[in-house]
């Protein structure tokens, strides 16, 4: 899947920033006449380096950069908004929150149980448009998102979900990223070498396996390990253990929770970032640009690592906004599994038990990871690209 | 990369079919990717053949008992032959994820190459649509919408389609793009062919190795999500059985029946590694000069 979203977002996002094909202050800079160059192989380095530097880093630049940035959040905002309205009507539409009464003794009639509903903003006599406008006034007013149809209030939840589903979210998208940049780096100079075989026989195999599958299968190894090694040193189930005090256990503890999920999240996430880019700098490498780098004097790695990732990262920065939904996904297969009580988790509890509001802030809080990747991307894009201007 | 696939000029117009054929026949991958498929779709079609038990028949004489000869995989908590479920769940996850496919792939080249084609506000609408779908937390809705609807696996091979088309449709949309500036096209616009038959005979016929790929890929993308759906519970549900509601009521004792999740999960990574295979031994021999993504370890 990530390979298809990098082939669709590459061709689109140019439209993202403006492109100026001519030059200004920069490329007069090269254009010295040759009799004031210095020599070759020093001209080439660090007297261009500074030039990109000067370009991304000056405060002008910077000040666009930053209007640039906000102009595109302005747009994702409005993305959000929508997204989590719609969500709103489809949750109205398809989650049924009378059926939480159905069961209950002494047995209530329908018309009791609409009653029960009401002060929850959940009665199917009311028109579902005024229990939207009553649901948007206390979310814009108030961040009120509402109650779960047996009273409990969302807002109790989210606050300490988002942080669980964060930092898990978080941890495994970085670590991802910098996988699949590191093993396309290292297998791309030796294309079809023992290393490049072997990690892409791996990517290739993980590409395909389920996450539940995944999520189990380090389950296993990491009881295994604990059984072998005679300890419990990796935990497979929650994010924290209730009884650990002070500040150092408590990091700890933390981290031995955090392990195992992150590394079955990294695990699925890196290979999209390894296959898309192994392709791209496959492709840079032969480009005429690295050529010419190689013969101002640098070496091969030199070449790869300053020039061909460098241009090859950019589709993969832009396909970074559209992974983000994609971990989260396995976010919530995964907390499923390790028991984490994230945001993943309270989603498939909020669709099982009909809770309207609870399902609409999830997707809001999935909509506004989306966003936030998106804007990452869109910085990426401007730091990582010499063309892309930005005014 | 797929969007390399624009047909050249130089297409070999004669007995490609068979040209195709014989790359593909080289690639030793792609012709174990075929033999491994082969042979689930046989298992799911004849293997329930083997045993005596279907699987909802409960023996309640044998529970939790791990592989043997009455039980070729063993049974779970509930007495049900886990062989017959495992033929049965493979059978409704095949069928899924192939009509699924077949669907989204029909969907998203009629929506994308018709969108290139007839430009203007239809073409922004929609863009505008997918862009959307992209965007909104799909998975999520996808959730909301089959846990109302599903239990019944054909109205999720439906709602798996509506979310599922985008991807595809927005590759096949910049492809057209170029494509709908052809000296062909043109020519057949001045014969004055109508609009959607230009679109169905002259566009999508040469966007054909992608869609072809990209039907392969997609029902490994299909059995994924429809694994996590049923895994989840959203998808399909009891008494029904997939690989993906297998998976998850093993989930459950990996360490004192491991059975219950092995098989499942075996066959799971089977059929789609099996796709993958077979999808990128397609790619390969429909255009030699793309650089497939996944091809090394399989040359």
């Amino acid at each position: 899947m990530s390979r298809h979203q990098a082939a669709i977002t590459s061709d689109s996002e140019g439209s993202a920033a403006r492109f100026h094909p001519a030059e200004s202050h920069v490329e007069h800079a090269q254009n010295r006449p040759t009799a004031t160059r210095p020599p070759h192989r020093a001209r080439y380095g660090p007297e261009r380096r500074t030039a990109y530097r000067d370009r991304r880093t000056g405060a002008r630049e910077g000040g666009a950069v930053l209007r640039h940035v906000m102009r595109k959040a302005v747009g994702w905002l409005a993305m959000i908004v929508v997204a989590t309205n719609a969500t709103y009507v489809l949750a109205s539409w398809f989650l049924d929150p009378r059926s939480n009464y159905l069961g209950t003794r002494p047995i209530r009639t329908e018309a009791e149980i609409d009653r029960a509903l009401a002060p929850y903003n959940l009665d199917p006599r009311v028109p579902l448009v005024d229990r939207w406008w009553h649901w948007l006034r206390d979310v814009v007013l108030h961040f009120d998102w509402g109650k779960s149809p047996v009273g409990a209030p969302v807002n109790d939840e989210i606050g300490f979900r988002v942080l669980v589903s964060g930092q898990l979210v978080t941890a495994a998208t970085l670590l991802s990223v910098l996988l699949g940049v590191a093993l396309s780096v290292s297998t791309a100079s030796r294309q079809y070498g023992w290393w490049d075989r072997f990690t892409q026989l791996v990517s290739v195999f993980l590409f395909n396996v389920p996450t539940a599958v995944a999520a189990l299968g380090v389950v296993l190894v990491g009881i295994w390990l604990n059984q072998s090694l005679g300890l419990r040193f990796l935990y497979v189930a929650g994010e924290k253990s209730p009884t650990v005090e002070g500040l150092l256990p408590t990091l700890a503890d933390r981290l031995q929770h955090l392990i195992l999920p992150t590394l079955s999240l990294t695990l699925l996430g890196y290979v999209g970032y390894h296959l898309t880019q192994r392709t791209l700098l496959l492709d840079a490498i032969d480009s005429d640009y690295v050529r010419t780098a190689r013969a101002t004097g640098l070496t091969r790695a030199q070449a790869i690592r300053r020039h061909a990732l460098r241009a090859s990262l950019i589709p993969t920065a832009t396909s970074l906004a559209f992974g983000i939904p994609a971990v989260f996904t396995g976010a919530v297969v995964t907390e499923t599994v390790f028991g984490w009580n994230g945001m993943g988790q309270y989603f498939t509890q909020t669709i099982a038990k009909n809770d309207v509001h609870g399902a609409v802030a999830v997707a809001a809080f999935g909509a506004a990871m989306t966003a936030i990747g998106a804007v990452l991307a869109d910085i990426a894009v401007v730091v990582l690209d010499p063309r892309v201007r930005v005014n | 990369m797929t969007t390399s696939v624009i047909p050249s000029a130089a297409r070999p117009a004669a007995g490609s079919g068979r040209l195709y054929l014989r790359r593909f026949a080289r690639n030793r991958g792609a012709l174990l990717g075929v033999a491994l498929f082969a042979l689930l779709v046989l298992f799911s079609a004849f293997g329930g053949l083997f045993s005596p038990y279907a699987p909802t028949d409960a023996d309640f004489t044998a529970l939790t008992q791990p592989p043997g000869a009455a039980h070729y995989f063993g049974t779970n908590q509930g007495g049900n032959d886990v062989y017959a479920q495992a033929v049965h769940g493979l059978q409704r996850s095949l069928v899924i994820a192939v009509s699924v496919s077949a669907l989204t792939i029909v969907l998203a080249a009629l929506i994308g190459a018709g969108a290139a084609y007839l430009g203007g506000r239809v073409e922004k609408l929609t863009l505008a649509v997918i862009h959307f779908l992209l965007v909104v937390p799909s998975f999520l809705i996808l959730a909301l919408v089959s846990h109302r609807l599903a239990g019944d696996w054909r109205v999720l091979i439906v709602v798996l389609t509506v979310f599922g088309w985008m991807t595809t449709a927005r590759v096949v949309w910049s492809l057209s793009t170029s494509l709908r500036e052809r000296d062909y096209v043109l020519a057949a616009e001045f014969m004055g062919v109508r609009p959607w038959r230009i679109v169905v005979r002259h566009i999508i016929p040469n966007l054909g190795s992608l869609l072809v790929v990209n039907l392969t890929l997609g029902v490994v993308a299909t059995v994924l999500s429809e694994t996590a759906l049923s895994f989840l519970g959203f998808g399909v549900q009891t008494p029904d059985v997939s690989l993906g509601t297998m998976l998850a009521d093993g989930s459950g004792t990996i360490t004192s029946a491991p059975w219950l999740f092995v098989f499942p999960a075996g066959l799971v990574v089977l059929l789609t590694v099996s796709m993958t295979l077979v999808g990128d031994g397609l790619r390969d021999a429909l255009d030699p000069t793309s650089v497939s993504a996944a091809s090394g370890g399989a040359r």
